[in-house]
């Protein structure tokens, strides 16, 4: 982990001096403006290996913080500091109930110890409030129209649990609690992208072939393009149980891939689903490059969990029965 | 600095009120009536997804053995630490620090788990401690 911390400290010093005229106005620099990167032997910008997103920077740029974007290294330092102390897991609660949620001990945990490369103060970067937009009504009566979780059988539990998806291992990707890593493999005309969270893999045609009508899946259908050195990707046909942050079925999610340092890559994702959403709106994550292997995430084979979650909720039925 | 304080505050709020949790809740799982403590030997490690289970041996005060399974996270995390099926062999005594399962099986979280002197497991090295 000390060596992911230490490309961290370079690529930010990188960044930061890429970005330092315009961070003293309070505004985002074009990122590797200057930066050429690796080719592929076909020619296209090599985005290949493995790539982190461990960082603790919020998705939201909290309320309190009005239109401030930006940290300064002293915020970052205090904030970084804080806020992995305060989270340690190791750290146990009077309260049983907290402490059970707690779940296990700090060394089971991945999320990241850093704020993001470019010092935002949230992952969004636009709408310039750095917040998400409202929800329509429409979206608002459909979310309230879900079922509660509950245990009468494994389809009660949530997607997570039930091992089928988890909604940080994307699309769109964002930071998780752990298996915060992907890779990229190219060929000519198919990016392929491994999330580590459940090992989802997406391999996305670069060819310009139509999405199929009719066909509706958890990951959606993904088709890629290069618009420059910027790799595209554009995802709709979500299944109707798949939401992020209460988008529905109809999403349009679009994705970019940047190289922007040999360390670094830029990742944003724009959620465009007007049914949902009373605008579009981007979030922005750099990635790392580590220097790591991908370990399989095969969740549904071991899921025991599920089984002490139902035997728990029948032990509190009989329970009520005597 | 207070200003500073203040700033790490409002972000570290907005960051836990979106924290993730493990890959199910445990306190649909566990207990937090039940609270145990639980020392024992290692019999086997099982390093698997979504959730690792170590099993240990616990001989009570009138001398029989109680199996228990113990619930810990993902090993993936472990494995980038350089610990893995052969760095935690059975035969190693710990103390579990947990929640039994709420239908009273003999399965608990592993809420804390250390080494006999303290040491948390998987820290400061993986090896087991010297007798």
């Amino acid at each position: 982990m000390n060596s992911i911390r230490a490309q961290w400290t370079d690529v930010a010093c990188a960044l930061i001096a890429l970005a330092a005229p315009a961070l003293a106005l309070g505004q985002a620099a074009p990122l590797g403006r200057d930066y050429v990167a690796p080719r592929t032997p076909f020619g296209r910008p090599d985005l290949q290996g493995v790539w982190s997103n461990a960082v603790i920077t919020p998705l939201e740029r909290p309320a309190e913080l009005g239109d401030k974007a930006f940290l300064d290294e002293e915020e970052v330092a205090a904030f970084e500091r804080e806020r992995v102390a305060a989270t340690n897991r190791d750290r146990r609660s009077n309260n049983a109930a907290a402490d059970v949620r707690n779940a296990y001990n700090d060394f089971w945990w991945d999320s990241g110890t850093n704020v993001v490369a470019t010092r935002r103060t949230s992952l969004i970067i636009d709408p310039p409030d750095g917040r998400v937009p409202a929800l329509t009504p429409a979206a608002q009566a459909r979310l309230a129209a879900r079922p509660a979780p509950g245990a009468d059988g494994p389809e009660d539990t949530g997607l997570p649990t039930r091992c089928i998806h988890f909604g940080a291992a994307g699309p769109p990707m964002m930071p998780s609690a752990y298996n915060n890593n992907y890779q990229i493999v190219q060929t000519q005309d198919y990016v392929l992208i491994v999330n580590e969270m459940v090992h989802e893999t997406r391999i996305i045609p670069l060819d310009g072939r139509p999405v199929p009508k009719g066909i509706r899946q958890w990951l959606g259908i993904s088709r890629g393009h290069w618009d420059g050195d910027t790799l595209v990707v554009e995802t709709t046909n979500f299944s109707d149980e798949t939401s992020f942050r209460g988008s529905g079925p109809n999403l349009r999610l679009t994705e970019s891939f940047r190289r922007v340092a040999d360390d670094l890559l830029l990742y944003e994702f724009t959620v465009d689903d007007p049914e949902s959403f009373t605008r579009p709106w981007t979030a922005q994550i750099p990635s790392v490059r580590v220097d790591d292997l991908m370990y399989e995430y095969a969740c549904h084979e071991g899921n025991r969990g599920m089984i002490g979650i139902l035997a728990g909720a029948r032990a509190a039925e009989k329970e009520g029965e005597d | 600095m207070e200003n500073l304080h203040k700033l790490a505050a409002v972000l570290f709020v907005a960051t836990a009120t979106s924290r993730v949790d493990a890959h199910h809740s445990f306190a649909a799982e566990f207990d937090p009536d039940q609270p145990v403590l639980l020392r024992g030997v290692i019999t086997k490690v099982e390093f698997m997804n979504p959730h690792s289970w170590i099993h240990i041996a616990v001989t009570k005060d009138d001398g029989t053995v109680e199996n228990w399974e113990i619930e810990g996270g993902t090993p993936n995390t472990l494995f980038r630490k350089g610990i893995n099926d052969e760095t935690l062999p059975p035969g190693v005594e710990v103390i579990v620090d947990g929640y039994r399962s709420r239908d009273g099986s003999n399965r608990a979280s592993g809420r804390d788990i250390t080494f006999t002197d303290g040491r948390k497991l998987f820290l400061g090295g993986s090896a087991p401690p010297a007798e």
